[in-house]
């Protein structure tokens, strides 16, 4: 309960995603980095469903990137304090890809790494399961959207847990799934990589489902001109190497993990959705959508008249300056919980 | 009693006028034909719990597996490196806010051994019950006491002791149930008569009046005792005779701790009969229940050091300031020095303890191999009131099932309820949910 007078928080952002498997899930990242920077999200939970330590590590690099230059050293208060990454032990992603090697092993002239990482060993990360449940635990009810943007494997190895489905129930609004096509098309290679995980989440899942399929991200591309020329502004960014590593220039990269996010903030304004439903999978891999007056699915429509809103949208914030954030004050800390003084001292 | 040639009873008494003395585990106790059957002592579980976090990177190990050199916090743990098993990154996230705001202290006691996010109330407090006391009703039947509850400092019930969760909850390790902790006993005397006594807790001037004709308990059972010697043989009398010197031994600080009550620093709140003195009055506590697991008078401890949240100053160590002031040091050198002096000193009063259980033979191994004593707190950095990464420590191998001598550090966030799954199946005690935990623990290095 929010106590008098406090307001409820913008809205926490789980974001489970297969990072590093092309630019989409970074750019994602950066749009809900900037969403976060205006004070509209709070990404709450970061896991990423690749078990690979380099996908972690590319979390991590990014979440120290966007809070800003650290405090300087000797600084007197709280430090600060780089939450935890979720990477999926058995997932079915895993391969280092030509991405992660860009950013991770970028180094400046003196030889150091480009950017710093604090993931280096499978104990510096967290089962994501766990993650996401302990970060729902934290958040007021139905004050939560997931965001999928990978396989299904971590969000059904967390409706596992004891009492997680309840908990879902009351945090999460909105789950919305950036994987499939509708209301049909091609094989999406997340849904594929772990059909088991999709079908499971897709009849299990106890709250609403959005979906945003390959048609919206390829039918709103992130436009690569952005990339040259609204991210100048930091001599080395993580975003503009993953960018120009995924694939040659120039390009505009298909982004349904973009749609998903700016969907799970901005709900209103930007997209349409379709009439309810409810979303299978097929044999092979690929997404059916079966009309229903009852049914808990729907998927994202493109709005032709707002594209450039959209886009401009995209552009405008996954390139925004980090926000550094506060850190002389924990969250939820307030003045009661200020330590007395020091008692004066007592001659024996 | 009743002595025969046929084997000693395990749970058998030495009695005499109201008194009754537990006996240690003796060979006696096995019978010939079984010797080969590998009859056991049994296995104990005890947490020992220090409040307000620790200085953390002077209690982690520079180095995941096999202990080398201890961090400064621990260096009088060093004799003891191979009995330990050090985990890292073990969480209660029950213990955070959780949206109910301030009072991580209240909430990292009160779910420590429970998993549960505790009601913020000063009134009806509602926690869960402990794996202590899961434990404790699983082998009820089996000691005199399922349980003893065992502390240092301040068993108020009531009353606000941080930001509005009631002191129920910094002052408890132990949940019988959702409703009712159970306080530990403060007092030496208390605790000695509770375990040798007729369960009659005498009042301060009664036993003040007793005082100058007070025989030892041991007089009180000394025919059953010279009955009982006839019977051993070289080595149990030995045993027996060590047994009983270490419960005389306690009765004579107490006896001490009593006559200089008067004379202690006027500015320390102690009842009447606890020693000043921090490490005499640990080692009153750790003794007895040392001796109460030798004589098999419970399985099952909590020892809270002192009060989750304490102020108490150390001027033992020449530390006026609170402890708990002193945790919040916003990085200042001189108060991080001074947390730092107060865990090392709890630290040391541990290795003595762990000493004493080293020392102890039960049949073919030692006391402490028949254990598993966790030692940690409830916060890792106090400072900042985390509830992550939590300082414990594993000492004992449970009977062999706990490979020590090493640091674990587990994944991020990994459920501090998991380690409790896994000491209460080592207890016989199967469980598949316990607070927020995952699954047992494995005590093996990660990959």
């Amino acid at each position: 309960m929010p106590f008098p007078g406090e307001a409820k928080p913008p809205v926490g952002i789980v974001f489970d995603s297969d990072l590093g498997n092309g630019v989409d899930a970074a750019l994602a990242l950066a749009l809900l980095y900037g969403l976060e920077g205006k004070g509209e999200a709070r990404l709450v939970s970061n896991s990423t469903t690749r078990s690979n330590l380099n996908s972690a590590a590319f979390a991590d690099v990014l979440a120290r990137f966007y809070a800003g230059p650290p405090p300087a050293a000797g600084a007197r208060g709280f430090e600060r304090e780089m939450p935890p990454i979720g990477m999926a032990e058995t997932g079915s992603l895993s391969g280092d890809t030509a991405v992660l090697d860009a950013v991770l092993e970028k180094k400046t002239a003196d030889g150091l790494p480009a950017y710093p990482r604090g993931v280096h060993k499978l104990n510096d990360t967290a089962d994501p399961a766990v993650l996401i449940r302990n970060a729902l635990t934290a958040q007021y009810d139905a004050n939560c959207v997931v965001v999928l943007a990978g396989p299904a494997t971590d969000l059904a190895q967390l409706m596992d847990l004891e009492g997680a489905l309840d908990l879902i129930k009351r945090k999460v609004k909105v789950l919305v799934m950036a994987a499939g096509s509708y209301p049909d098309g091609p094989v999406d290679f997340r849904v594929k990589a772990d059909g088991a995980a999709a079908k499971r989440l897709l009849a299990q899942w106890p709250t609403p489902i959005v979906a945003v399929g390959t048609e919206v991200g390829d039918g709103l591309p992130f436009p690569g001109s952005s990339i040259e020329k609204d991210f100048d502004w930091a001599p080395s960014h993580p975003i503009v190497d993953a960018y120009l590593a995924s694939e040659p220039m120039p390009y505009d990269a298909a982004a349904p993990s973009m749609a998903a996010v700016l969907y799970a903030v901005r709900p209103d304004g930007y997209f349409k959705l379709s009439a309810p439903g409810t979303i299978g999978v097929l044999e092979d891999g690929r997404t059916s959508f079966t009309p229903a007056a009852d049914g808990r699915h729907r998927y994202l429509v493109i709005d032709p008249g707002q594209k450039e809103k959209v886009l401009r949208t995209y552009a405008e914030l996954a390139s925004a300056k980090p926000v550094p954030r506060q850190f002389g004050r924990r969250p939820n800390q307030n003045k009661n919980d200020e330590p007395p003084p020091p008692e004066p001292a007592k001659k024996p | 009693m009743n002595i025969t040639r046929k084997a000693l009873h395990r749970r058998s008494f030495l009695r005499g006028m109201g008194a009754a003395v537990g006996l240690p585990f003796l060979d006696a106790m096995v019978p010939a034909m079984a010797l080969a059957r590998a009859a056991r002592p049994p296995l104990r579980m005890a947490f020992a719990y220090v409040p307000n976090g620790i200085i953390m990177d002077q209690w982690n190990p520079a180095h995941e597996g096999r202990l080398g050199e201890l961090p400064r916090i621990l260096k009088t743990m060093e004799p003891h490196r191979d009995d330990i098993l050090m985990l890292g990154n073990l969480t209660h996230n029950t213990g955070r806010a959780l949206l109910d705001g301030a009072g991580d202290h209240g909430r990292c006691s009160g779910s420590y051994l429970t998993g549960i996010q505790v009601k913020k109330t000063t009134v009806d407090i509602r926690a869960g019950v402990s794996c202590d006391q899961i434990v404790a009703r699983h082998v009820a039947d089996q000691t005199r006491f399922p349980s003893l509850e065992v502390g240092m400092e301040d068993a108020r019930q009531a009353g606000d002791c941080d930001s509005g969760y009631s002191c129920a909850y910094t002052n408890n390790l132990a949940w019988k149930s959702e409703t009712q902790p159970l306080p530990p006993i403060l007092n030496p005397r208390a605790l000695f008569e509770r375990l040798f006594g007729n369960g009659v807790i005498l009042s301060p001037e009664t036993q003040a009046r007793q005082a100058d004709y007070r025989r030892s308990i041991l007089d009180f059972v000394g025919e059953d005792t010279r009955k009982l010697e006839a019977t051993l043989g070289p080595t149990d009398r030995r045993k027996l005779d060590e047994y009983l010197s270490s419960i005389r031994e306690v009765e004579r600080q107490i006896e001490r701790a009593e006559k200089t009550n008067a004379q202690i620093d006027p500015h320390m709140e102690k009842p009447y009969g606890v020693p000043a003195d921090f490490a005499e009055h640990f080692t009153l506590m750790s003794d007895m229940i040392t001796i109460a697991f030798q004589a098999d008078l419970t399985r099952v401890v909590t020892f809270m050091m002192t009060r989750e949240g304490t102020s108490r100053p150390y001027r033992e160590l020449g530390i006026s300031d609170g402890h708990h002031p002193c945790t919040h040091h916003q990085n200042k050198p001189e108060l991080i020095e001074k947390v730092t002096q107060i865990n090392t000193y709890h630290a040391t009063q541990m290795a003595g303890w762990v000493a004493k259980l080293k020392s102890i033979r039960e049949g073919d191994r030692r006391l402490l191999d028949n254990m598993m004593l966790v030692y940690g707190a409830g916060l890792s950095d106090g400072n900042r009131h985390l509830h992550e990464d939590l300082p414990t420590m594993v000492i004992g191998n449970a009977r062999g099932t706990i490979k020590t001598g090493r640091r674990i550090v587990y994944r991020r966030e990994t459920p501090m309820c998991n380690l409790h799954l896994a000491m209460m199946e080592r207890m016989g005690v199967h469980m598949e949910h316990f607070g927020d935990a995952t699954g047992q623990l494995t005590f093996a290095d990660l990959a």
